[in-house]
């Protein structure tokens, strides 16, 4: 099962994984993951009365030897749990080296196939709508079963990134349409004119265990172009004059520190969990390490 | 409106490349950007933060940096200094005396003077050189030839007024000395005229420009103090006090005399308008001291206001006559006042104990070191002998020096006298056409009074000026009087004080209550002390001797401060004064000033546009 996103090495490593979810399963549809349901699994989960109707196979003998009263065994249902990725696939997404949609997509591919492994239900919401992506977003969603990662790879592969996010409209707007609530991984840069804030609220609000990765390029982080520049926004169209140079590199980094720092305090005060990465880091780093040190996966 | 140093002009070329800075535009590079919000964000926190920013590589920045460094460094006027030929050697010189007090100016002549004297500076071409002369009671090189107008400035600005009176005389034949063979050459002076001594200075042809200041003769001051015995009471003094009025109406006043800072006497009078009018006090003094003598008249001139004088309690004069008998001069020497006679037939030691000696036609076996009054008989020290003079003819005789006060030699004969050389030392008080007949002087710290003729071979005795003169001599061979003349210096004037014991040092209190130490060489046998620019009373100290003495201006021609139209040199010379001369009013600085005012404006809009 190879994948141009993911080398099969990495494939067959994140097969070990499972994603945790700190809440129970609400699906209705069965899967392996613990439920407040009701049902059949060798989970056990209670007792109750026997009334007549029930399943023979299910009463307590033992205890109706000791207690002379029939005692039906209750065992858990497991269902699946729903991952949602909501992936930013705007314009600014286009930048860095490697770019920073490629980045994200790696992210998604793995954190899909390691749900899809683990017999939950993944759909992939990019962002911002793209009509003539109808086909390749419609294979996104609801995937399930390992047995479709090589599509849903496919069909992240055939997204494309550009216009403007409109990040908080686009998160809010696809949390309300979501008909089951798990979790949610957002992959992007976080940098929409007109914030973060109110999309990342309404998801939390919708019931989400909701994973936030922001993706900054290289560029980004510590710009490597100085003197009199027109900067101009990939997404609006604005321009910005400025001079830099390597003197103002370091205020320039605080200034990026203090941005990501804002959306780190944000997250933590939702109980968001927070991820930043550069898009030339080793994919690994964020996969194996962090992800797992932070028990989104074990 | 012409220019000092048109080659600047060539600077204008630099106007163009100003124009080129400003054809330049910033040009940008264009970057496409994933978003611009970390940049918006950046550029507002770093101007919030921080009113400055770090200095960037900028090529205007530079060039403008450049430019002002050029401006700065031109406006420092930089030079080499290597031999020039051509310009003009300017001669300013500075009347510091004390009519230049002055207020009818504002705020005074001096001050006005030197405001000229700046402005003349202000126009001197790039080759031009000026030397500043200071007139007071000396003349004083306040600064040698130099082109550096800053030099001269802080030479002018240095220079002070003074109280005493001036000699432009010594100032002038200086000036001329420096202008002498020199083809461009002015000398330029700022003065009020008030000078006595041009008289003496032929001075036709100097190229002199006379700058006048001086607007009215507005001053009533005192002229003339002078104390003595009481002649109707010799234990009272009489203080004579001549005050003038120089200007046209008449000036009420008073007089005040002090005695020691005490006011004893104090005189209403009304001076007649330009003219001089005089008044004694008749005070009596228990002890030595300082009479002190001021007017309340108001004027323009402070200096001549008051004036002081050391008064000494008079005492006994011991006269020795040698003599082989002569009745008249006995006679006349006892009618002076205050006089202890003593006779003799000849002298045997140097120092008698007599205050002043009368060797009356003999050879003294020893010559006296005190004052001497030598009647026909001389000294080979003091006069290069001739021979003798048969009936000399008077022809004229000074009754100006105080020995000649009411003499006069009307219808004196003479039978023979004495031909002698006239001395360096002294002055000629009466003269005859071979010889000097009467000479007066002092060698040596010896006064000494020489008569060349037998005044028994003559009418002189007969004549009421003999007692007189006899008087006089007496009076002023007193080493008592001649001391006490010497307490009372005019401004500007050197005080001699002899001294008796070996000093390294002395103190001179100043009137104004500074002390200035003087070195003082432990052979010398005077101290001298010339900075008397101030008047007023003055103490020294050397060793344990402590000497009061009285600097006073005193001097009429400076009193009269009316504004001189001209100056008169000798005989036929005279410059008009010019009120107005062309100058060249540099205006460079005020332009390069403003440019670099444009430079600032420029240099802050371009920031404000772009940080």
């Amino acid at each position: 099962m190879a994948s141009a996103l993911l080398t099969p090495d990495l494939l067959r490593r994140l097969e070990q994984f499972q994603l945790l979810a700190r809440r129970r399963s609400k699906s209705s549809a069965r899967g392996e993951r613990r439920s407040k349901a009701r049902g059949q699994s060798v989970e056990f989960a209670d007792y109750r009365n026997y009334v007549p109707g029930d399943d023979l196979r299910y009463l307590d003998w033992n205890l109706y030897g000791r207690l002379d009263r029939l005692f039906l065994k209750l065992y858990e249902e497991e269902r699946e749990l729903s991952v949602t990725i909501f992936l930013d696939a705007s314009e600014s997404m286009n930048f860095g080296q490697p770019r920073k949609f490629d980045f994200a997509r790696q992210v998604a591919a793995a954190v899909g196939y390691v749900a899809l492994c683990g017999f939950d239900r993944v759909s992939v919401l990019p962002f911002p709508d793209h009509p003539e992506e109808a086909a390749a977003r419609g294979g996104l969603r609801a995937v399930r079963g390992r047995g479709s990662s090589l599509q849903y790879f496919a069909n992240l592969e055939r997204l494309t990134a550009h216009g403007p996010a409109g990040f908080n409209e686009s998160i809010r707007r696809r949390a309300l349409e979501a008909r089951r609530v798990g979790v949610a991984l957002i992959l992007s840069d976080f940098l929409d004119p007109a914030g973060y804030e109110a999309g990342l609220t309404a998801l939390v609000g919708r019931g989400f265990q909701v994973v936030a990765v922001q993706v900054l390029s290289p560029e980004e982080a510590a710009p490597t172009t100085y003197g009199d520049l027109r900067l101009i926004d990939a997404e609006s169209g604005a321009a910005q004059e400025v001079t830099f140079g390597r003197f103002r590199l370091a205020t320039y980094q605080r200034t990026v520190e203090n941005f990501c720092q804002r959306l780190l305090e944000h997250c933590q005060k939702r109980g968001v969990s927070f991820f930043r990465v550069i898009s030339d880091a080793p994919l690994e780093q964020l996969l194996l390490k962090q992800l797992r040190q932070s028990e989104v996966w074990k | 409106m012409s220019f000092l140093a048109p080659g600047a002009f060539i600077f204008a070329a630099a106007l163009p490349v100003v124009v080129v800075f400003y054809l330049l535009k910033r040009k940008r590079v264009v970057k496409l950007v994933s978003s611009t919000l970390l940049w918006q964000k950046f550029l507002a926190e770093t101007q919030a933060s921080a009113p400055f920013q770090r200095l960037r590589h900028n090529w205007l920045l530079i060039l403008q940096l450049l430019m002002l460094a050029l401006a700065i460094f031109a406006l420092a006027r930089p030079y080499f200094a290597r031999p020039v030929k051509g310009g003009r050697l300017l001669v300013a010189v500075l009347d510091a005396s004390a009519s230049m007090q002055s207020a009818d100016e504002s705020p005074s002549r001096f001050e006005k003077s030197r405001a000229e004297v700046l402005q003349l500076i202000n126009g001197l071409a790039d080759r031009d050189q000026m030397v500043l002369l200071l007139a007071g009671a000396h003349t004083e090189v306040k600064q040698s030839p130099t082109g550096e107008k800053a030099t001269l400035r802080r030479a002018v600005q240095a220079c002070a007024v003074t109280d005493s009176p001036t000699y432009l005389t010594e100032a002038l034949k200086l000036a001329e000395t420096l202008t002498r063979d020199r083809p461009f050459s002015e000398i330029h002076l700022f003065s009020d005229g008030a000078a006595s001594d041009l008289k003496d200075f032929e001075g036709k042809d100097l190229p002199l420009v006379y700058h006048r200041s001086g607007q009215r003769g507005n001053n009533a001051g005192i002229v003339g103090l002078d104390v003595r015995s009481n002649p109707e009471n010799a234990s009272q003094r009489a203080v004579f006090v001549s005050v003038a009025n120089y200007s046209t109406n008449p000036v009420p006043t008073e007089l005040e005399l002090r005695f020691d800072g005490q006011l004893l006497e104090t005189k209403a009078m009304t001076l007649p308008p330009t003219n001089t009018a005089a008044e004694v006090f008749i005070v009596a003094q228990p002890h030595d001291g300082v009479l002190s003598v001021r007017t309340t008249a108001k004027d323009d001139l402070a200096a001549d206001d008051q004036a002081s004088v050391v008064s000494l309690l008079p005492r006994p004069v011991r006269v020795l006559l040698v003599s082989r008998g002569n009745r008249f001069l006995e006679k006349a020497v006892r009618a002076a006042p205050n006089v202890e006679l003593s006779l003799a037939t000849d002298l045997t030691e140097a120092k008698p104990s007599a205050d002043l000696v009368v060797l009356d036609d003999v050879a003294p076996t020893v010559w006296p070191a005190v004052n001497v009054l030598a009647i026909h008989c001389f000294n080979t020290n003091w006069f290069t002998y001739i021979g003798k003079a048969a009936t000399p003819a008077i022809v004229d005789w000074k009754n100006t020096h105080p020995l000649m006060r009411f003499v006069t030699f009307d219808n004196v004969q003479i039978v023979e006298s004495l031909a002698v050389k006239p001395p360096t030392w002294g002055l000629t008080l009466v003269d005859a056409t071979e010889t000097p007949l009467v000479v007066a002087g002092e060698l040596t710290r010896q006064r000494i009074v020489w008569v060349g003729f037998d005044t028994l071979q003559s009418t002189w005795p007969l004549r009421i000026s003999f007692p007189i003169f006899v008087a006089n001599a007496v009076d002023w061979l007193n080493p008592a009087s001649a001391s006490s003349s010497q307490l009372m210096v005019k401004a500007g004037s050197a005080f001699h004080l002899g001294i008796v014991e070996a000093v390294t040092n002395a103190d001179v209190t100043l009137p104004d209550g500074n002390v200035k130490r003087l070195a003082v060489d432990p052979v010398a046998r005077e101290v001298v002390f010339g900075e008397t620019t101030k008047q007023g009373v003055y103490q020294l100290v050397v060793g344990t001797n402590k000497t009061v003495f009285c600097v006073n201006l005193l001097d009429a021609t400076e009193s009269d401060t009316r504004p001189r139209p001209e100056l008169k040199f000798g005989k036929y010379g005279q410059v008009a004064a010019s009120s107005t001369r062309q100058a060249n009013l540099e205006l460079w600085r005020w332009i390069a000033a403003a440019a670099l005012a444009m430079l600032l404006c420029e240099w802050w809009y371009y920031h404000r546009r772009t940080a």
